[in-house]
């Protein structure tokens, strides 16, 4: 650590900065390599989010669950080889922390949709017969 | 040049606000005025308003909570005097006036009452109960502090320019749209609460980070104290619903200043959508309040009761189980708004379902009681009156998250004094609790205890007075937010609630007068031990009131409850631990970038206000300006020698001595 | 750090080490300042998410909501939304470059590797500029309908942040420029690729949600 702080280092390895580059030295061919595949892989996940719906190729009913699919999947190589998320104990609070907001996420946006469709199902029509002025 | 802004926005033509105005500007010209004469400014500068002190900031936040707590008393206070003389007669305050007192009061006693207040306490204590020496972030820890004094400057500048919101203290559309509510009262509502959300935000970051991140060695999750686990799961909250606030919020901000259509009547906007969302923050939020008020009442009745918190484990559990169910049950604030049968009762069902963990708090508090050496000093009176009216605010909620009943109770003053049932007896009394609980901890001294009983008392009397009778009124059919009224049957309820705020009023006088009495005579109730309530911690390890770096060493934590082993031991042993190896401490260097970030804050807030454009840009580079100044300085910590470390701690040890030989002396 | 790194890949899962003296979410005392602080910027990013979600949310209940007015199908040019993603991506990419520059402290490939972090941002926000451009100058503006409000909300929120995030990477370039490779620089540094990275995870959420089932769905 470049850190003024002192530790001891073999406890160190229980925790670790989201993102943090693990470079000593020789790794910044291994980094690299890292980005690339990321690049790789995301890249492809976006081609074929763009092409398969234009392609035919699927039932077009299971398009947009294809498409959430691919996107989840394309979020999650992001989340490994951009900003190293791992398993590793030393990623436990970072990885907490990110099931916690995908956890809300799901919450605020699953919750938000079945409550307002429930709600315009139940709710008498409102075009144009209510016009209402200040 | 000035936007909307105009001689017309002063209200020169109505005498009340203008008369609570000119007050306002007395009371904060004669305060600068001693400050200056008396050439308090340099000290005030260095050593608080540009302090990263954790300590120094939780009693800042404190401070402006108690000082709003004022204000949004006063509204209290006109609104029920309001409603005493408006029985088939107009009152004295007209309805664009009655409407205006109801929102800020609301909004003020949420925001800048019962959030800088638990905000406060938890900055104060937490790191302390860690072992650590300061929280994660110290200078954005004072960002968040001015930032959330700008918003509440700004609700109380529409007393004195322009007006407040009349949409009630949260703004439903389409009432809050611009066809509706042209004026700026709205604007001062977003924009105060824009910005102090961005406060909030920053706190609770981080309080997370330093709770999960900085602790003292050996302080394991499970030996946290309770504190730490509510404030935790409280600020977790804030992490998570504070942003859908602000998104919510702008997104009706842009409907007033751009003519977009999110809630609008017109073009296909959905104002259902803002109930959604704002509940969808709004729940959580009662949370974010009331389980940091839970943690206060965790460490008073153990303190109190001599014994350990019964059932830690479970109260763990349930704090997080509260923390995640609380995110489940929003819908419970609209069942009466169109949704259906299926939705209500699963929101229903999820709204009784966090009574359980709620439940077992409440038991595990008896239990911490039940054969424990009771002492009923101040913080204790509080808690038990906190647990008997709670207990009763939480049943009524119970019988409001049933929705058929809701749609019965939705509105009427029933609700009104559920949630100020659970409010006042959560958030309010265990603030009090905690404020008197850990008073001396900050400046040395004891609160008078004599004082702090009666006003105890008054308050509690005081609510039942007020609330029992709305309770009654409520099932009568009376809705919340009436100016006037013509049923008699309702009069003499509304009367006895009038009687009820007085108490309560009473109530806060007593408060003052305790902490004045407490000032003057604060040689007598010294706390030279640092450890006044016989506490179980780590706080109570510190000198009272703590040295800027808190702990000469950091504590190294062997068991729950650390500062009870420690203090056994010494009893045990009749001697002090061996004086450690002192070592110089690095502490951060204080900073004005939270003073002067909020200062173009509060620049930029009023000339949003009043579409003052040019003022908004200068705001708006003056601010990230401060935000690379800051990022731009070289030494951003200063160094405390060893030898005065040492002096300190010595001290401190010397203190404890002389409790030990006391202790010796009685054996 | 290297010793503290090499121990990490020597035994990446920790067997055989107890769980008792793990810094920072352990017992062994505060975490180092990186720890902290990335750990911070963490949990604002996850903050920043969820009031994405919230605009996302607000997107779907609104997008049939055209009051009359043009529809995704009919306004979203999937081409523009591709070469946004592609400089988005590329950027992301470059960003990392940046960060293992900076942690092998070569100032050259950091500049070089930042600059090109910069200019795809810019090309990615000259695409959406023109895009917004087109549709205000069409008619179809923001205050067309609840389904225009959304989008622009919610894309030019996002729009908004990779603006921040430029004038971030700018001041940071000139930190490193005035100071080096200082310990407290490196920390912002990993908030900033932290930042920069997240805004290309919103993306995905934004090209998938917005454009691809806009048209396709």
């Amino acid at each position: 650590m470049s850190d003024a702080q002192a530790h001891d280092p073999s406890i160190e390895e229980f925790d670790t900065a989201p993102g943090d580059e693990h470079l000593d030295g020789s790794g910044v061919a291994q980094g690299v390599i890292g980005y690339l595949v990321g690049l790789v892989l995301a890249a492809l996940l976006t081609v074929v989010s763009f092409l398969l719906p234009a392609a035919n190729l699927v039932w077009p009913p299971s398009i947009p669950v294809a498409l959430i699919v691919l996107a989840i999947a394309q979020m999650g190589v992001h989340l490994v080889f951009f900003i190293h998320i791992t398993t590793g104990p030393d990623n436990t609070n970072n990885v907490m922390a990110l099931a916690f907001g995908v956890l809300i996420v799901f919450l605020v946006i699953g919750g938000s949709l079945w409550i307002m469709s429930n709600m315009n199902h139940n709710m008498a029509p409102m075009s144009g017969t209510m016009q209402m002025g200040p | 040049m000035l936007g909307k802004l105009s001689w017309q926005a002063i209200p020169f033509d109505q005498p009340i606000p203008l008369f609570a105005a000119l007050i306002v500007i007395a009371t904060v010209i004669a305060v600068l005025v001693v400050v200056l004469v008396k050439g308090w400014l340099p000290y005030l500068w260095r050593e608080w308003i540009t302090s990263v002190d954790h300590k120094r900031i939780g009693v800042m936040y404190t401070l402006l909570a108690m000082v709003m707590l004022l204000r949004g008393a006063i509204d209290a206070v006109m609104m029920r005097s309001q409603q005493t003389f408006a029985f088939r007669a107009p009152g004295y305050l007209p309805p664009e006036h009655y409407d205006q007192v109801f929102s800020a009061h609301g909004a003020i006693m949420i925001f800048f009452v019962g959030m800088p207040f638990v905000i406060g306490l938890a900055n104060f204590v937490v790191p302390l109960q860690l072992g650590v020496r300061d929280v994660a972030f110290p200078t954005l820890n004072s960002v968040g502090f001015w930032l959330t004094a700008t918003g509440a400057l700004l609700v109380n500048l529409s007393l004195i320019v322009g007006e407040f919101a009349r949409t009630g203290w949260l703004p439903f559309p389409p009432l809050s749209e611009t066809t509706y509510s042209p004026g700026v009262g709205v604007d001062y509502y977003l924009w105060s609460l824009e910005i102090s959300g961005v406060g909030t935000l920053v706190a609770g970051i981080n309080l997370v980070t330093t709770i999960l991140k900085v602790r003292a060695p050996g302080m394991t999750y499970m030996r946290m104290p309770m504190f730490c686990w509510t404030v935790l799961a409280s600020n977790l909250l804030i992490i998570a619903a504070f942003p859908i606030l602000t998104a919510t919020l702008a997104m009706l901000l842009l409907d007033r200043y751009l003519g977009f259509h999110f809630f609008t009547n017109e073009a296909g906007g959905n104002m259902m959508m803002f109930m959604n969302l704002i509940w969808a923050w709004g729940h959580p939020e009662v949370y974010i309040l009331v389980l940091p008020a839970f943690g206060i009442f965790s460490e008073v009745v153990s303190t109190f009761s001599g014994k350990p918190l019964f059932g830690y484990r479970s109260m763990v559990m349930a704090t997080m189980a509260i923390c995640l169910i609380s995110f489940m049950v929003w819908l419970h604030h609209f069942f009466t708004m169109g949704a259906g049968g299926d939705v209500n009762a699963i929101f229903g069902i999820m709204s009784s379902v966090i009574a359980v963990p709620t439940g077992v708090k409440i038991y595990s508090w008896l239990f911490t009681m039940y054969g424990g050496r009771i002492r009923y000093a101040t913080p204790m009176i509080w808690s038990v009156a906190f647990m008997i009216t709670f207990a009763i605010g939480g049943l009524t909620g119970v019988l409001l998250a049933v929705p058929p009943a809701d749609f019965v109770l939705h509105n009427s003053l029933f609700l009104v004094a559920h949630f100020h049932n659970v409010i006042i007896a959560a958030v309010i009394f265990g603030a009090f609790a905690g404020y008197t609980y850990w008073f001396p901890k900050a400046f040395g001294f004891r609160l008078h205890e004599g004082w702090g009983r009666l006003a105890a008392i008054f308050w509690v009397a005081g609510f039942y007075v007020t609330f029992v009778p709305l309770y009654i009124v409520g099932l009568e059919g009376m809705t919340r937010r009436l100016q006037h009224y013509d049923v008699a049957a309702w009069r003499p309820w509304i009367l006895i609630a009038a009687a009820g705020g007085v108490l309560t009023a009473i109530g806060i006088g007593l408060q003052i007068v305790q902490l004045a009495v407490s000032i003057r005579r604060r040689d007598e109730l010294r706390d030279e031990t640092g450890d006044p309530w016989d506490g179980r911690s780590l706080e109570w390890a510190t000198p009272s009131p703590p040295p800027a770096f808190n702990f000469a060493v950091l504590p190294n934590v062997s068991g729950e409850e650390p500062y009870w082993g420690v203090k056994q031991r010494a009893r045990d042993r009749l001697k002090l631990s061996e004086e450690p190896e002192y070592e110089a401490v690095e502490m951060p260097r204080n900073s004005p970038t939270g003073f002067v970030c909020a200062f173009f804050a509060t620049l930029m807030g009023f000339s949003l206000i009043w579409h003052i454009w040019w003022l908004v840009i200068a705001g708006a580079v003056g601010a990230y300006a401060t935000f690379v100044a800051f990022a731009w300085r070289d030494r951003d910590e200063y160094v405390i020698p060893a030898e005065t470390v040492a002096r300190i701690d010595r001290a401190n040890r010397q203190a404890r001595e002389a409790a030990l030989a006391r202790l010796r002396r009685d054996q | 750090m290297t010793e503290t790194v090499a121990l990490a890949h020597n035994d990446p899962y920790a067997l055989g080490h107890g769980h008792g003296l793990a810094v920072g979410h352990g017992g062994g005392g505060p975490a180092s300042k990186r720890i902290i602080v990335g750990y911070g910027f963490w949990i604002f990013l996850l903050s920043d998410i969820v009031m994405f979600s919230a605009l996302f949310a607000t997107y779907a209940v609104l997008v049939e909501r055209t009051a009359g007015g043009p529809s995704g199908r009919e306004l979203f040019d999937l081409r523009g939304a591709a070469a946004e993603t592609a400089f988005l991506l590329l950027s992301s990419f470059a960003c990392g470059l940046a960060s293992i520059a900076a942690a092998a402290r070569s100032a050259r490939w950091y500049y070089i590797a930042m600059a090109a972090t910069c200019v795809l941002g810019l090309g990615f926000l000259a695409l959406e500029i023109s895009e917004f451009a087109r549709f205000v100058s069409d008619g179809d503006g923001p205050t067309r309908s609840a389904f225009l409000s959304a989008f622009f909300t919610l894309v030019g929120c996002h729009g908004l942040h990779v603006s921040a995030g430029i004038l971030w990477l700018l001041t940071m370039v000139a930190q490193v420029f005035a100071k080096g490779f200082r310990a407290d620089i490196m920390r912002r540094l990993l908030c900033f690729a932290l930042f920069w990275h997240a805004l290309d995870i919103i993306w995905v959420g934004l090209f998938t949600v917005v454009y691809l089932m806009g048209v396709y769905v």
